[in-house]
């Protein structure tokens, strides 16, 4: 019995427990393989729940998936994005700035509101000065992908004149309900060996990892992020918003 | 009873069409049977006999003739066959012409395992990795039966036995491994791979 020999649903399910890649990979070993591996049956499967028909003009469903990988949509209602992690399929949200609960936000003296360019939303927070620095991103479990370990990461940049940040600022992901998490640091403005653990991402924000969580089956109900410094004074911080991506396990 | 003439039941035959067949020849065959055991019934005497009691095992016949016996309730994870058991088409031996002995053998083996009560999740684990810790024909083998007879669980494992395999290898290992023919032009292999660069970046 030869594997040419088995049918196309049985081939395009075998395809369908394997990932993206492996499908891609599959395209290119024969003409038959091809035209089963870049059908609608195996990439519906890799579209997270709910995905397959977010965007009705792209078709087929491979096209769709290789789009929501390198283009966040919006989503209706919020402020906030949703992309596919390329590799898995799994869903990658961006809390967008105004999604935030961002202490003294709607205070001109301490935050200002502005529109940029290199920002995928309308607004982005920029921090004139404050002591209390305490923003909070919160996103439904359900929201999530199940069986995904996922982390969060502060998006942001500094205007040139950046202060007050080389301390460590107290940082928690959790759920809502859990008073137990010690959290951890994070400083978004160390001077030298610290300086790994700020990432230039490829739209060219900074990043810093929050935490992490580990979403199975999406009922555990919110998950809060936060980030907290009200001891020193800090100014000239502009927010893009908070990610949630999944992060694979060491 | 009047012998139904056999069709004859090609390689060629796509899985759902030789599974209709076989599902349609064993009404045809058991409706033959019951009608003959009415007109018998009808002709005999007073005697009422009591309905002799449900059997508890179906027959399966290999490709090449060989018989297997599995109990029912082994038998019931498969839907084709748990359908002729609720149709009673499967009093007879049920031929199943796509299927070897070999084959045969080791399916009967799995739902008799499955079937059985009091294993624990971990160790069914294990021996359901040690079944299919064989030859990638024997599994294709496995995966056809599987699919003739409907039996998910073992579609389920047998499917993600060869994904395992899939997984991770190039386009040439792959083409190695299963032993398929690329039958792309150099030029075309290039245009493919160029398509689905974006996945690996």
């Amino acid at each position: 019995m030869a594997f040419t020999m088995l049918s196309g649903d049985v081939i395009a399910q075998i395809i369908s427990l394997t990932t993206p890649q492996d499908a891609c990979t599959m395209s290119s070993v024969s003409t038959n393989c091809r035209s089963i591996a870049d059908s609608d049956q195996v990439w519906s499967n890799f579209l997270p729940p709910g995905c397959e028909n977010l965007i009705p003009q792209i078709s087929p469903k491979k096209s769709l998936y290789r789009y929501l990988c390198d283009h966040p949509v919006p989503i209706d209602g919020r402020n906030m994005s949703l992309s596919l992690d390329k590799k898995s399929g799994k869903k990658c949200f961006m809390l967008g700035a105004r999604d935030l609960t961002i202490a003294w936000g709607d205070d001109r003296r301490y935050w200002r509101w502005m529109a940029t360019p290199e920002s995928r939303f309308d607004e982005v927070a920029r921090l004139q000065y404050v002591w209390w620095f305490h923003i909070i991103g919160r996103i439904e479990t359900f929201m999530l992908s199940s069986g995904t370990n996922y982390a969060a990461y502060f998006v942001f940049r500094f205007d040139g004149q950046g202060d007050g940040f080389n301390w460590p600022v107290k940082s928690h992901v959790c759920i809502d309900s859990d008073e137990l998490d010690e959290g951890r640091s994070v400083t978004l403005d160390p001077g030298g060996g610290e300086a790994r653990a700020i990432r230039e991402r490829a739209d060219g924000w900074m990043e810093i990892e929050m935490g992490e969580f580990h979403n199975e089956n999406g009922d555990d109900g919110t998950l809060v992020c936060s980030l907290r410094e009200v001891v020193r004074p800090k100014s000239g911080l502009i927010v893009e918003g908070i990610e949630l991506r999944p992060k694979e396990t060491r | 009873m009047r012998y139904l003439a056999l069709p004859l039941l090609s390689q060629n035959l796509t899985e759902s069409t030789a599974r209709a067949q076989t599902l349609s020849l064993y009404l045809q065959l058991s409706l033959q049977v019951s009608l003959s055991q009415r007109n018998e019934s009808t002709m005999s005497s007073s005697s009422s006999s009591l309905p002799s009691c449900p059997k508890k095992v179906v027959t399966l016949k290999s490709s090449e003739g060989e018989t297997f016996e599995i109990e029912e309730i082994a038998a019931l994870q498969s839907k084709t066959l748990e359908n002729m058991i609720d149709e009673n088409c499967a009093d007879t031996p049920i031929p199943l012409p796509n299927i070897k002995g070999k084959i045969l053998a080791k399916v009967v083996e799995y739902c008799n395992k499955h079937a059985e009560v009091g294993v624990d999740a971990e160790s069914l684990r294990a021996w359901d990795a040690e079944f299919v810790n064989v030859e990638n024909t024997t599994v294709f083998d496995y995966i056809l039966a599987a699919n003739f007879l409907e039996i998910p669980t073992l579609l389920d494992l047998t499917c993600q036995s060869v994904a395992d395999m899939i997984k991770g290898k190039t386009p040439a290992e792959i083409e190695k491994t299963f032993n398929i023919k690329s039958a792309f032009t150099p030029e075309e292999e290039e245009q493919v791979r160029r398509e689905n660069q974006w996945a690996f970046e």
